[in-house]
This record gives structure tokens, sequence and C-alpha cells, in this order.
């Protein structure tokens, strides 16, 4: 009898998660995990805030050592290059081919590139050799622009503002994360920036850059010129599907199209992470999040998967964000802004915002309180029915909005 | 990793101000410390979250696991051990409660 063998592609979190996984279901086949960068994997989130601000320490989903003495085999600084879905192999930048009786595919997602914007101290953040060389410029930058107010801009901007360097802002919409977050969490947020000395430019966008003798003169769609030591590009990111695509895969919202279970179009070939587009049972629709926690969770389904059971990903999705001291968070879907649900003041930006839709929650954005969303999360996919007036009524506790449960109450409890 | 016992309790609250399934973050010798009353027993860790470091008494706890609000770790009430996460765990200290209702911790 042969080994199985199961190849993970991407060396992000997704690919951990699903090692880890697999190991703890008791797989024992052999796990290769081929990733192009040369550290093993870590998580990305701290890179735009502690591991800038703070050490430049990785905070890692797995220790080093764990791989090896579990019998999973790390192919770091390699890359992926070709995949052959008939032939069940995958051709690596060494050139060695890799045959698999399962592939997974979390390669990730890369950042978008303004055309023009490159080289010496224009940076892009995705990778820790990216926060590595943007933290060593960022000690002797006295000024930075930052172009686009998402959430690595506004993150950023915050970190480098916590190392007392001025900034500067772009955003071409009219507040930072104004579609994530809508007009007007995304007017709270100018302001908390706006307060800490942040200059931003809502509605402005760089047209040219051009390189002084001390760092760069920036021209902007209003005709201003901007100087800055850096720049920092926070424009999106683009799903790394060429490898998928290119063997044939389906492809659906820019990534590779998997179904509930994280199968591709392909048999034996899965996706995870920040490339999956997935179809989620709850919303009947297929859906991409960029967001470490599902990484993390689509990555474990998938190894479930791959050892037999056979479980629908149908968990909510859900981020934060830590800009100075405050910390945003959000689960679910807002659909509307205009009709949120406001718990909580804005002004003293301690709130949550409740999108609704027939008597049940189907999203929160929380600034500063943490505990909406967690009470959310566990709510969001279960029946349960709450009225506007409830959710803005502070003195009830969310908690206290969720059905009941078959299982009685712990005697002494409340 | 637990605190061993040096014979250092010092006073933490008093057990009729922590129900059952109730948990609160306490100063203790210096010490931030999350006291946890999981169905009758109380444990004491310490109140940092062993992803980030973010206090732990911001999170939920629904009488058996608690969940930090940061990052969503979820932990074993009873045990400190991560749940998800299974490769962490939390840091414990030796705990006990007085006759007369007082929960001492032993920080070292």
């Amino acid at each position: 009898m042969t080994t199985r063998r199961c190849v993970l592609v991407g060396g992000g979190v997704a690919a951990a998660s699903a090692a880890a996984h697999l190991r703890k279901r008791g797989f024992d086949g052999d796990v290769v995990l081929v990733g192009e960068e040369a550290a093993a994997p870590y998580e990305r989130p701290p890179l735009s805030k502690e591991f800038l601000t703070g050490p430049p320490e990785l905070v890692r989903p797995l220790e080093p050592d764990w791989y090896a003495a579990n019998g999973v085999e790390l192919r770091l600084g390699v890359r992926a290059v070709d995949l052959d879905v008939a032939g069940r192999s995958v051709g690596l930048s060494t050139g060695e081919r890799l045959g698999y009786d399962d592939l997974v595919l979390a390669t990730g997602a890369r950042p978008r590139r303004l055309p023009g914007f490159d080289g010496e101290g224009i940076h892009y953040l995705r990778t820790a050799a990216d926060a590595g060389r943007l933290r060593a410029e960022l000690a002797t930058a006295r000024r930075i622009a930052v172009l686009g107010a998402g959430f690595i801009g506004c993150e950023v901007a915050a970190s480098a503002i916590a190392l007392g360097t001025r900034v500067t802002l772009f955003e071409p919409e009219p507040a930072p994360l104004a579609r994530v977050l809508g007009p007007a969490i995304g007017a709270v947020l100018m302001d908390i920036h706006s307060e800490r000395d942040v200059e931003i430019r809502a509605g402005e966008y760089v047209t040219a850059v051009e390189r002084g003798r001390h760092g760069f003169v920036l021209t902007t769609s209003r005709g201003d010129r901007v100087e800055s030591d850096l720049v920092v590009v926070g424009v999106g990111s683009v799903p790394n599907v060429e490898l998928g695509q290119d063997a044939g895969l389906a492809v659906a919202n820019g990534g590779i199209a998997v179904d509930e279970y994280g199968r591709t179009s392909a048999p034996h070939v899965y996706a995870a992470g920040d490339v999956a587009a997935q179809h989620h049972p709850r919303y009947g629709t297929r859906i991409r999040v960029e967001h470490h926690d599902t990484a993390v969770r689509q990555g474990a389904n998938v190894a479930a998967n791959l050892t037999g059971e056979v479980t629908p990903f149908e968990e909510a999705h859900w981020f934060w964000s830590d800009q100075y001291e405050h910390s945003l968070q959000s689960t679910g879907r807002m659909g509307d802004f205009g009709s949120v649900v406001l718990r909580g003041s804005m002004a003293e930006r301690s709130f949550s915002a409740f999108s609704m839709v027939d008597g049940r929650i189907q999203g929160v954005i929380s600034l500063n309180r943490p505990g909406d969303v967690l009470a959310v999360r566990r709510m969001l996919f279960t029946p349960h029915e709450v009225t506007a007036a409830q959710l803005a009524d502070e003195s009830l506790p969310l908690k206290r909005l969720m059905p009941r449960t078959k299982a009685a109450p712990r005697a002494g409890a409340r | 990793m637990s605190g061993a016992v040096t014979g250092q309790w010092q006073e933490a609250m008093q057990l009729d101000e922590l129900w059952e399934g109730e948990m609160a973050g306490v100063e203790v010798g210096g010490e931030k410390v999350l006291l946890m009353n999981v169905d009758g027993d109380v444990r004491a860790y310490r109140n940092r979250c062993p992803h980030q470091a973010w206090a732990l008494d911001e999170g939920d706890f629904d009488g058996e696991t608690l969940t930090c609000a940061r990052h969503l770790w979820v932990f074993d009430a009873r045990s400190g051990t991560g749940v998800n996460p299974d490769n962490c765990r939390l840091t414990s200290f030796p705990c006990k409660v007085d006759e007369d209702g007082t929960i001492r911790v032993d920080v070292g």
C-alpha cells in the first residue's frame, strides 16, 4: 500500500491550519507544505500594527519545530509553478514535480500594485519581509504618505503616528473604509485619525510620484504637491488564482470557486483562505473573504473534509482592526448602512451598529465594544427575534436576546 | 504552564462577589489576575491572552469556555487549555477559598 500524500500550496495560516488539523484528525499520510516565503507560516494581521511599533516578532500559529515533530515537510522559498489536475501533480520552482493524492490551494493574495509606484522607498505590505523593510525605513522617516485608507492604510497610519512620524493619508472616497463601514462610521474613523494629526486627504488621490533629492514629491488629483520620505500603498489585494486558473479550475468572485466543502471544480483539489470563493450555505451565494480568521477556519474545515468528514463551512466571517487605542470589529453582513440600529455612542467612540432584517440581526460593526460582536457572532445563524429598541437599549445585555437553548441553566447561575 | 505554590496566599476577592459562571479581573500583588467561578470552583489565571496579551476579562465566559474578545481564541475555563487553537494554554495561579469565603491567589 502506498502512502497517501496531501500537498498544501501556500505558506499562510490557511495552510498551517490545514496541516495542524490533518494531524489532529489522525491523517497519517505525507503532508507537504509548499510556501513561497522563507518564513514558516505566521499571522499577517500584526504586520501593520505591533510588528511596526514594537519588537519585530512574528506571531506563529504553530511553533517552527511543530512541523518536523509532526512529520509535515516544509518546502519554504519554493513556488508552485504549474498544476496538472489530470496527472495529480504540481510543478515546483526547483524543477521538481510533486505528485499528490489531495491538494489544497491556499495561495492567498498579493497587494494590488499602482502602475508607476514601484521601487526603493515605495512600500506594499503583505509579507514579513515587506513589513521588515517598512519598519526599518519608518525608524528614520519624518513624514510618510499612505495611499489608500483601507485597513492596511489606516493601520499603518496609526502605527507611524505612534512612532512619531507625520502622516498624510490619501483616500479617493469621501471617508476611510467608507465602503466597508458606511459613511457614518467612516466619518468617526476620519475624526480619530485627524485628532492624532494625520493629514487626511479624502476625496483626493495621488496622480504622480517623483523622486526628489530628499524622498518623494507627490502630485495630487487637486494639483497639490506633497513631500514624503516614503510611500506606503494600500489599495487592496489581488487573489493568487493563476496556479488554479491555468490548470482549468473554475473561478468566481475573483477567486478559485469552491463549494461549501472547500472542493474546487477539479477532483481532489481544495481551496481555502483569501483565494477561495466559497459557496456559503447560510447566504446561498459565493463569498470570498480576505480576513485572517476565515482563512484559519477554512483551513481546518478543508482538513476535516479531507479526512472523511462531510462538513460544510458555514461559519460567520469576522474581522478586527486595531487603530491607536481603538478596537474595530465586525461580523456578518451589513446590507444597507442607512437603516442600521445604533447601540452606544458614536461621540464617545463606544458603539455597535447593527444591521437587521425582519427582526433578525444580519451583521454588526463595533467600535470598542468587542463583547457585542462576540454575542452577535453566536446569534447570527441561530433563529432569534429582536427589535430595534432592544438592540439600542444598553441596559439590556445582548446575551439576554439569545434564544434559550434546551440545556437547563446551571444551578446557581443567574 | 502553572505557577508553583509558594505559600504567598494573597487576598483577591470575596466568593460571594463572584457568582457561578462569572469572571472578574483583579490585581493581586502587582499581577493582573483573572478569577473564574466554574460551577462553584474558582480558577485563577494570568489575565492575558497567550496570543497577544490582551486582557481576558473583556471576553465572554459561558460557564464552560472563555472566549477572548480580541481575536476569538477559546479556552476551557476549568483547565485553562486552549480549545481553539488547541496548542496553547492560560497561565494558571494556585488559588483557594478560605472558610470565610475569601478567595486567595498565590502569584509567586
